[in-house]
């Protein structure tokens, strides 16, 4: 696996893996949405289709439609499990590499998931590999985070996005039901009961988690929910004749080990690891909260780059990028200061730009948040997305993959989505 | 995981050609009730890797008279389709393993769901 590989792979470990499997347990209360244009998508199935649900997460979507089979694949084993439970076909799989045949399924889905995948070349080959079990003629739809929100547009596109179970009812679980499968009056019992109690909260899109916050509110969970962590894209810190660092308030660096000191053998096993390869985070605000000084703690990556980096071109041997990343991942590993709300507008961004040199664009504005406050949000509760730019998605099928051919683009509650359809390659 | 998900399922170890279909090892096996129908099942069956059904079958010891090949204009024929409405839906399994046909690697079953998941050296 090479290096790119290895730390996209670290990254979706870090923060989309082992996140899903410590929130798993909260994905079974409160609100659950459908949305409506995936239950039509399945329900205009021809009886007798085989669908596959990719990421299916706890299996929200598989109890739709009964005249279709439907089996489900995720990487969470907790939420797997509870898909199993509901009396589903389940395995655990993942999206890169699908451990079905050639063309056995009529359709598919792939609801809110390739936007957890950090790099475009890996978002290509799941769609590909999507691709390849559909049979010529079968069908796809795809669901993405959308940039473009209903009430504000993200300042980037790849993000971290913080986890907040809800206040109200973090444990209110069902109890634990018995397996819905095994006797004849259960397919439709358990259909039945699946739509009754399917209060899943879905958080495949902000959409909910705005709906669940209203201006101005000032309890501190709920304007977290409003708070995203922008980091630039793997795909450009592998970009090595680009890499520049923004201007930004400087922070004092106590917190942080200096990577000083490493030395080169180091190197080979940080790549290794590739913790948290967080280069540089900028903090987006909601009028109604604020991210304390969490971005000065990553400023400081930026601020012992400065003296390094020579503006423009091609500037970073490899001593540039193990210093890099040995303190993206001291951040990445460092619980965040705290997010305290306020009543007031910030606004702060740094943002980088690609085309060299040190560009920055922040207002930094003062917070009177510090470090080291009682509630820590934990770093490795934050999810990672790549959230897509309109007309990324279909682009993206349509110069990367021959086998799909795009036959509706959308835009539905927060997200874009696209179905596409598999067609036949002649090989000349 | 029920005998239809199996007929999906292949191998996908790195350098892998002929992955299919993985053999099954069961050490819990169920059989379970599910609601017979005709339509649909006539319809899975052009979807089906056939003799991969029966192979499957035979291993879990659930053929019973399951034929080696298809019986022509199975559509109508209601008694075959329960057979296979069986071997393809009631039949489950709970324990065990699939193991991939070329290069012997196994794939756990846990609590009906199969463990697809590679390690790094084999993607």
């Amino acid at each position: 696996m090479n290096m790119m590989e290895e730390a996209a792979s670290q990254l979706e470990r870090d923060h989309v893996h082992s996140v899903y499997d410590k929130i798993a347990p909260y994905f079974n209360d409160s609100r659950y949405k459908a949305w409506p244009k995936v239950q039509q998508f399945l329900l205009d199935l021809q009886p007798g289709s085989i669908v596959a649900d990719i990421g299916c997460g706890n299996g929200k979507y598989l109890h739709i439609n009964k005249e279709v089979f439907k089996m489900g694949c995720d990487v969470c084993r907790p939420l797997v499990d509870f898909a199993w439970s509901q009396g589903h076909e389940v395995q655990m799989c993942d999206g890169l590499h699908l451990p079905y045949r050639d063309g056995c399924f009529d359709a598919v889905l792939s609801i809110a998931v390739i936007h957890h995948l950090s790099t475009k070349e890996r978002r290509i080959r799941a769609i590909k590999e999507m691709a390849r079990t559909l049979r010529v003629g079968g069908r796809i739809m795809i669901y993405v985070w959308a940039m473009e929100q209903k009430r504000r547009k993200f300042e980037k596109q790849d993000i971290f996005v913080p986890w907040n179970p809800n206040p109200q009812s973090p444990t209110h679980r069902e109890p634990a039901k018995p397996r819905k499968r095994a006797t004849a009056q259960s397919v439709s019992e358990a259909i039945g009961n699946a739509d009754k109690h399917r209060k899943v909260r879905s958080t495949s899109s902000v959409a909910d988690e705005e709906e669940l916050t209203t201006p101005h509110c000032t309890t501190p969970q709920q304007s977290t929910q409003r708070l995203w962590f922008f980091s630039r894209s793997l795909d450009s810190v592998f970009d090595f004749g680009s890499l520049s660092i923004s201007r930004s308030s400087s922070r004092d660096l106590s917190t942080l080990s200096s990577p000083a000191g490493e030395n080169e053998r180091n190197k080979s096993s940080h790549w290794g690891r590739g913790r948290g390869l967080i280069k540089q985070v900028s903090s987006f605000f909601s009028p109604t909260s604020v991210i304390g000084s969490e971005e000065d703690v990553f400023d400081s990556v930026t601020n012992l780059h400065k003296g390094q980096n020579a503006p423009g071109g091609n500037n970073n041997g490899p001593e540039n990028q193990s210093v890099s990343v040995s303190l993206a991942q001291e951040c990445g590993s460092l619980a965040l200061p705290d997010l305290v709300p306020f009543q007031k507008e910030h606004l702060k961004q740094s943002s980088d730009e690609s085309e060299g040199g040190l560009q920055g664009k922040e207002q930094h504005e003062s917070t009177k948040s510090s470090q080291g406050s009682e509630r820590q949000v934990e770093g490795s509760c934050l999810r990672y997305y790549h959230v897509f730019r309109e007309g990324e998605l279909a682009e993206l099928i349509e110069n990367h993959v021959d086998e799909l051919l795009v036959k509706h683009t959308y835009f539905d509650h927060a997200n874009w989505c696209v179905v596409a359809e598999k067609v036949q390659i002649c090989k000349i | 995981m029920k005998l239809l998900t199996h007929n999906m399922l292949t191998s996908h170890v790195k350098g892998v050609t002929k992955g299919y279909p993985l053999l099954i090892k069961a050490t819990e096996v169920k059989v379970n009730e599910v609601e017979f129908n005709p339509q649909f099942v006539s319809r899975m069956i052009p979807k089906l890797e056939w003799s991969a059904l029966v192979q499957a079958a035979d291993e879990l010891g659930h053929r019973q008279d399951l034929p080696v090949e298809l019986v022509p204009e199975y559509e109508k024929n209601e008694e075959f389709l329960k057979k296979v409405h069986r071997v393809l839906l009631e039949v489950e399994v709970i324990e065990g393993c699939l193991r991939c046909p070329e290069s012997g690697r196994e794939f756990p079953i846990s609590r009906g769901i199969p463990n697809m998941l590679l390690n790094d050296d084999e993607v």
